[in-house]
């Protein structure tokens, strides 16, 4: 009968392909979980390439954009992959109070490290006295982008305090035009732009105490200094002469897209207020720009001076679930100044390990944005990545949303306040 | 019967939604023909303002796509994955459907409720019990594994949609064939299957359509490894994690949807047909 003589032609192919990768998969080799795509895909596999020319060992990187929710997945099937690169140290803690993640301080040369990396980093990749990743390098997110030629064009002056922001803001405005261009459009992450101005905001005019304080709910939502923060915010976002297209565009623009108008011609806007990374978007979506000269940045000015120019950043962490001697190799390969070195030099992050010279920065405006890092008398990591999830990307992206949309401040407040009463397991302000 | 009592305004109606339906296909067709700085400036409507100036096109885009590293191999595992499980969703559901629509047996019409409740079970919550399963099988990260998956989550809808339309088939040919001494087996190759042709190719459509759109299923089970994963998950690393080159993405869609429109198009003349199944009766 024909059917049956194809359904075991069937099976003979199927045998033969189902026994094809485990003959091709035998030799040691890493499975990598993360993030990265596309530029960061390629720059990652560059890093690669000389441990696995001299060591032959096969690394294997996987990236998703829903990475949390498949590490999750897998890691609750008891089936994790031998690394992973997180984009924020939330996650990472949680894996590693769940008792997942390899105690590196046993695997890693610990004075090298901390000769290497500056306290705060090792910190960041701590649990419990352990250290459970490593900081593979840095974003720098209180960065404003600007067009220099067109600044010079018409007078304009790179403001050093917010006085002299607001009053250019101002000034732009009298001339005709909007000064900020705010996109806070991200799919279902909607509105993490916006958390990370009032974020920048918090440092600047309470403080690294009262910031952390806010992080782990020890004040509640509805305090004045998350509300003055707010209403700084407010006066940008929401007034339509300082805003390109006013609410309506904020809300409705992609992250990505909000820095292009500051490139066509004429700008329909001039200040961008967006991380290191953004860079990649200007270059990409405006073929021929030369950092420096068509885009550069300064760093968002101090607010109140008692509280100086404080750094907000990113970080990316690698973490290990599975001690084997490749993922040991890779581990001590990937924290080395030379792998590092790659990393940045491809992609313009910022590396936080203290032996990779400046010279390894693709440019001078990659250079000056390390050297802001360094010399931030304060640094803190993106607050919202550190919240538990229900806060951090949800009730404070929404909040942020439906305060740009027009919502009064104190319900905003109070519906954030609610979400992390319910969120938090400790924390002072938790009811 | 009257084919043309049908009034112009209902013809209207047709189009406009047809119109409306095709419209974001459309602007992503356009999208993937322009360039990257182009669709970050203006919209895709743009290049209505004078369709013919071809300078405004370019296929940089498909060959970004088409050049990626690992594509040719993607794509073979896509098809390896898709073509089994397709082919095993239906051989599987036809025997189940034809069983429950022709055969009697306790506890008959209590097991198809319960095949029918299953439509409704989110496959997200079967993730980690399946994966924890697969990862003490070893078969995660097999062609196995995610073709015992595929058909799992496909089987349900599967058997639903034959029962009903073998149900329907006349009872007096089972009858008399039975009469002749025709075993079920004969019954079901020599009678159901090539009555029920526009059924199955229906769901032939829908399973492979499903399994070769397919991000999450795969990604969790087979997991990104260049030797099995599929076109679905290569095409996602196109992006990166912020969403940037967003623009490859057009192309690769229209990439991805090749195949599964080759497949709907052979198979398109019995889909209409097929689609009732089971909707009318006699």
């Amino acid at each position: 009968m024909r059917i049956r003589r194809n359904l075991a032609g069937w099976m003979v192919i199927a045998l033969v392909l189902v026994t094809m990768p485990a003959l091709s998969a035998q030799s040691g080799k890493v499975t990598i979980l993360g993030t990265w795509g596309g530029h960061e895909l390629a720059a990652f596999e560059k890093v690669l390439e000389p441990f696995e020319a001299a060591t032959g060992i096969d690394v294997q990187f996987t990236g998703t954009r829903d990475l949390p929710a498949v590490l999750t997945t897998r890691v609750a099937a008891g089936n994790p992959p031998d690394m992973a690169a997180l984009p924020n140290p939330g996650q990472m803690l949680e894996l590693a109070a769940g008792g997942h993640l390899v105690d590196l301080s046993q695997i890693l040369d610990m004075d090298q490290l901390r000769e290497d990396f500056a306290p705060v980093w090792l910190e960041m990749g701590s649990y419990d006295g352990k250290l459970v990743a490593i900081v593979l390098s840095a974003d720098l997110k209180s960065l404003v982008w600007y067009n220099p030629k067109e600044f010079a064009a018409r007078g304009y002056q790179v403001p050093t305090t917010w006085d002299e922001l607001l009053a250019l803001t101002e000034q732009i405005a009298r001339d005709g035009h909007t000064a900020w261009s705010i996109g806070l459009e991200s799919g279902a992450a909607s509105g993490w732009p916006g958390t990370d101005w009032i974020e920048d905001i918090m440092l600047r005019t309470a403080g690294p105490e009262v910031y952390d304080q806010w992080v782990n709910h020890d004040i509640p939502w509805t305090h004045p200094a998350v509300r003055r923060a707010f209403e700084i915010f407010g006066e940008i976002a929401r007034n339509p002469r300082y805003v390109y297209g006013g609410t309506t565009a904020v809300l409705s623009t992609n992250f990505g897209d909000a820095v292009n108008p500051l490139f066509t011609d004429p700008p329909r806007a001039f200040l961008h207020r967006q991380a290191s990374f953004i860079t990649s978007f200007i270059t990409e979506n405006n073929p021929g720009v030369v950092a420096g000269e068509d885009y550069d940045f300064f760093p968002l000015p101090a607010i109140d001076p008692q509280w100086g120019v404080p750094a907000l950043g990113a970080a990316d962490l690698i973490g290990v679930f599975r001690d084997t001697p490749e993922t040991r190799a890779l581990i001590r390969y990937l924290v080395t100044p030379g792998a590092q070195a790659i990393w940045v030099s491809e992609l313009g992050k910022l590396s936080a390990n203290r032996r990779v010279t400046p010279n390894a920065y693709p440019d001078e405006l990659t250079r000056k944005m390390a050297q802001t890092l360094v010399e931030a008398e304060v640094f803190r990591f993106d607050g919202s990545d550190l919240m538990p999830p229900a806060v951090g990307s949800g009730a404070f992206w929404e909040g942020v949303l439906m305060y740009v949309g027009g919502e009064d401040l104190d319900t905003v407040l109070e519906f954030i306040e609610a979400a992390a009463d319910d969120a938090y397991t400790s924390g002072a302000a938790t009811d | 019967m009257e084919r043309e009592g049908a009034s112009p305004l209902v013809h209207l109606v047709i189009i406009l939604t047809c119109l409306v339906w095709i419209l974001p296909t459309l602007g992503l067709l356009v999208s993937s023909v322009r360039p990257a700085h182009d669709v970050a400036a203006t919209g895709w409507w743009t290049v209505l303002r004078n369709p013919f100036d071809l300078t405004q096109y370019t296929l940089q885009n498909y060959r970004e796509v088409l050049g990626a590293a690992g594509m040719g191999r993607a794509f073979v595992n896509s098809l390896i994955i898709t073509i089994p499980a397709t082919l095993l969703t239906i051989g599987i559901a036809a025997f189940a459907a034809f069983a429950f629509a022709w055969f009697q047996f306790p506890g008959r019409d209590a097991l198809f409720l319960v095949v029918v409740g299953l439509l409704v079970v989110p496959l997200q919550m079967t993730l980690i019990p399946i994966l924890r399963l697969y990862s003490r099988l070893g078969l995660a990260g097999t062609f196995v594994g995610i073709w015992l998956a595929h058909v799992g989550y496909g089987l349900p809808f599967a058997i639903y949609l034959l029962r009903n339309f073998f149900g329907s088939l006349p009872a007096d040919l089972f009858e008399s064939a039975f009469i002749d001494g025709a075993s079920p087996l004969t019954a079901f190759f020599r009678l159901a299957l090539p009555l029920s042709v526009p059924a199955l190719a229906s769901l032939g459509i829908f399973q492979f359509l499903w399994v070769w759109n397919d991000l999450l299923v795969g990604l969790i089970y087979l997991g990104g490894s260049p030797s099995v994963a599929p076109l679905t998950v290569r095409l996602s690393t196109l992006v990166g994690s912020y969403g940037q080159s967003w623009h490859l993405l057009t192309a690769a869609a229209f990439v991805s949807m090749a195949v599964p429109m080759a497949v709907f198009f052979a198979l398109q003349r019995y889909f209409v047909r097929g689609i009732l199944a089971g909707a009318v009766k006699g």
